[in-house]
């Protein structure tokens, strides 16, 4: 039982912290945190499934398609309304992410109505045991996904000059701006790897659950838990928050569940921040602030 | 902003804080008031009027965001949670413990205040984009605890509240709801307006300005900030519990995350920090997506395959593509553009 829930846990976790991460790359870069993660996740899930069902397009294909949809989408997203909100107050960063929100949601609302679709099989189905705990190939599948791509962003964070460039951002614009970085190219940058671990985390999400905007989103937005209790400006944050997310989640699920009526799961993570924001209001590896007047 | 044609000359801070400064605007104030409260009731048809109450209700709790959100600068993302706390308060004092409407709706009202008074407590030590979650938090919080709260809140099935009455007479149209919503509405803009130009007011637009500042000029910017927490929720508390009498079953399908949403959008739409600003959003956006109900049909005829999501996808649509231009092109809202429209009425035809 605990090995199965510890397995499960860490697999959603994987993904959480895959979300987390494509949230964390935004804030640390441009200070805003964005609330339309989950609505772009499920957008993606979307457009992944009109490009491989709708157009019947081979995987690969679908694969490039959906890549250069999230690279042209994250420019328009930066050059098109987020550089024209640059200075402006708290409000404005939060709710225009909040906006972005409606309009995917609503974009795919309009276009793909009704009721869950689902992909054609690109992953083997298939269970088997170990020691007990039932693990599924998708799921492994899922993990080791999602592990390649921490570490193919870790890589491109630690040891590129592209990666060097985006941390200089995050620390300081203008001393990044003095030593020759094109901030605001490194916001477009951002975002467009964001989106990139959004249409990964959609066609994961979606290949577990279906592609449907509620599920497919609300699961993308644990990830806002799992960022605030990582630490909203730390890569490793976004990886451990995301373990402990889903961990504490499918904790919830197996053993307060059965106590307090289902669902509790949901509100876990939720609780769980705001008992940490009291105590430690920067998450567990987020960076200080000091204000002066 | 020039008040008249030939510049202010206030000599007291009473005379430059007043509601009406000229003969003229009395005058427009009481038709607008005699207009509001006596003749569209009268001459309206239901449809009308339902549209009417349920801007009213709006009204109420999108200004008691804006005492927080506009004045305070505490961003609440949670609002509907807290309208759902108000709606669920009074039904369920109306439906299980049997008390009457008028004393469920300002104990419905204190009650949440002293939810919303909860949720204000991180903000001792964590502020801006750490208390905005927090209140997205709290929304889910509060719904989990609603949708499996058993027989109190009836889960997800909802629960039934007892329509306002006195004596044999039961508020059962929507014309009797229209006196008792906007009336309310009156009332409740009329305190927030006064309420913003006390010493409570100055000090809340203090913190929102530089709350490390504030404590400086002897703010104690905890307690105003909770203060203001409280007055948010209760606001939100008499709109829920007015919502649970107008619609006599509450679900907590009534109370959506989007919702919330929706609250800061009126706000950013009429001008955060304004009290009539706020009345201009919730109006502005109301009337939109009464448009959108039109018009969503027809979209979904001339485009077959948007027809199933039509409606509810271009609402969404169309209030983020309305929110986004506004933050472009005009982040202060519909109310600074109508100052920038009243003072060039009055100047006119000189062009300065």
């Amino acid at each position: 039982m605990i090995l199965q829930l510890a397995i499960t846990g860490l697999m959603v976790g994987m993904v959480y912290a895959l979300m987390a991460l494509g949230i964390v790359v935004i804030y640390k870069c441009s200070s805003i945190f964005n609330f339309s993660h989950g609505a772009i996740v499920a957008f993606m899930c979307y457009l992944a499934w009109a490009f491989l069902v709708q157009l019947r397009l081979p995987f690969w294909t679908a694969a490039l398609f959906l890549l250069v949809s999230a690279i042209v989408l994250g420019w328009i997203i930066q050059v098109g309304i987020l550089r024209l909100l640059i200075g402006q107050p708290l409000l404005a960063s939060l709710m225009v992410t909040l906006a972005l929100m409606q309009v995917f949601g609503g974009i795919v609302t309009l276009v793909w109505p009704g009721p869950a679709r689902f992909y054609p099989e690109i992953i083997p189905t298939g269970i088997f045991n170990v020691a007990g705990a039932v693990i599924s190939y998708e799921s492994l599948i899922t993990l080791g996904v999602c592990v390649l791509a921490f570490l193919a962003f870790m890589y491109f964070f630690q040891s590129t000059k592209l990666g060097l460039a985006m941390r200089g951002t995050a620390e300081d614009h203008q001393l990044a701006r003095s030593n020759g970085i094109r901030v605001v190219q490194m916001f477009t940058l951002a975002w467009i790897i964001a989106i990139i671990t959004c249409s990964l985390g959609g066609v994961l999400i979606g290949n577990m659950h279906g592609v449907n905007y509620e599920p497919v989103s609300g699961l993308a937005m644990k990830a806002l838990p799992a960022v605030m209790i990582g630490g909203m400006e730390s890569v490793v944050g976004a990886l451990v928050g995301g373990l402990l997310i889903g961990i504490f989640e499918t904790i919830g699920a197996g053993f307060i569940d059965p106590l307090v009526g289902g669902g509790f799961a949901d509100v876990f993570p939720y609780i769980a921040m705001i008992a940490l924001i009291i105590f430690k209001p920067y998450g567990l590896f987020g960076y200080e602030k000091i204000e002066r007047v | 902003m020039s008040k008249r044609p030939s510049g202010n000359f206030e000599t007291s801070y009473a005379q430059d804080i007043a509601i009406c400064h000229t003969g003229f605007q009395q005058v427009v104030m009481a038709l607008f008031l005699v207009c509001l409260l006596i003749i569209v009731p009268l001459v309206s048809s239901p449809y009308i009027l339902s549209v009417f109450n349920i801007i009213g209700i709006t009204i109420i709790a999108a200004i008691g965001l804006n005492i927080l959100t506009g004045y305070a600068g505490q961003i609440n993302l949670g609002q509907a949670g807290f309208i759902a706390v108000g709606a669920y308060m009074c039904a369920i004092m109306t439906t299980h413990l049997h008390l009457s409407f008028w004393l469920a709706l300002p104990l419905a009202a204190i009650i949440t205040g002293l939810v919303g008074t909860l949720f204000a407590l991180p903000s001792l030590r964590v502020k801006g984009f750490y208390i905005a979650v927090t209140t997205l938090a709290a929304h889910m919080i509060i719904m989990w605890l609603i949708t499996h709260g058993g027989n109190v809140t009836g889960g997800v099935e909802g629960l039934a509240a007892d329509p306002p009455r006195f004596g044999d007479f039961i508020f059962n149209t929507e014309q009797h709801y229209y006196f008792l919503i906007i009336g309310l509405t009156v009332l409740l803009t009329y305190a927030a307006k006064n309420l913003v130009r006390t010493r409570f007011g100055r000090a809340i637009i203090a913190v929102r300005d530089n709350d490390l500042a504030a404590p400086f000029l002897g703010i104690n910017v905890f307690r105003y900030k909770v203060m203001a927490f409280f007055i948010c929720a209760f606001y939100a508390g008499v709109a829920g519990a007015l919502m649970a009498g107008y619609y006599k079953m509450i679900t907590v399908e009534y109370f959506p995350m989007l919702d919330s949403i929706w609250y800061i959008g009126y706000l950013i739409v009429g001008g955060a920090g304004s009290i009539v600003g706020t009345i201009f959003g919730v109006v502005f956006l109301k009337l939109l997506s009464q448009i959108v109900m039109w018009g969503g049909p027809l979209l979904g005829e001339v485009v077959p395959i948007f027809s199933a999501g039509a409606v509810s996808g271009l609402m969404q649509f169309t209030f983020g593509v309305i929110i986004i231009i506004f933050l472009i092109f005009e982040p202060r809202g519909l109310w600074h553009r109508w100052q920038i429209a009243l003072s060039s009425m009055r100047i006119w035809p000189f062009p300065y």
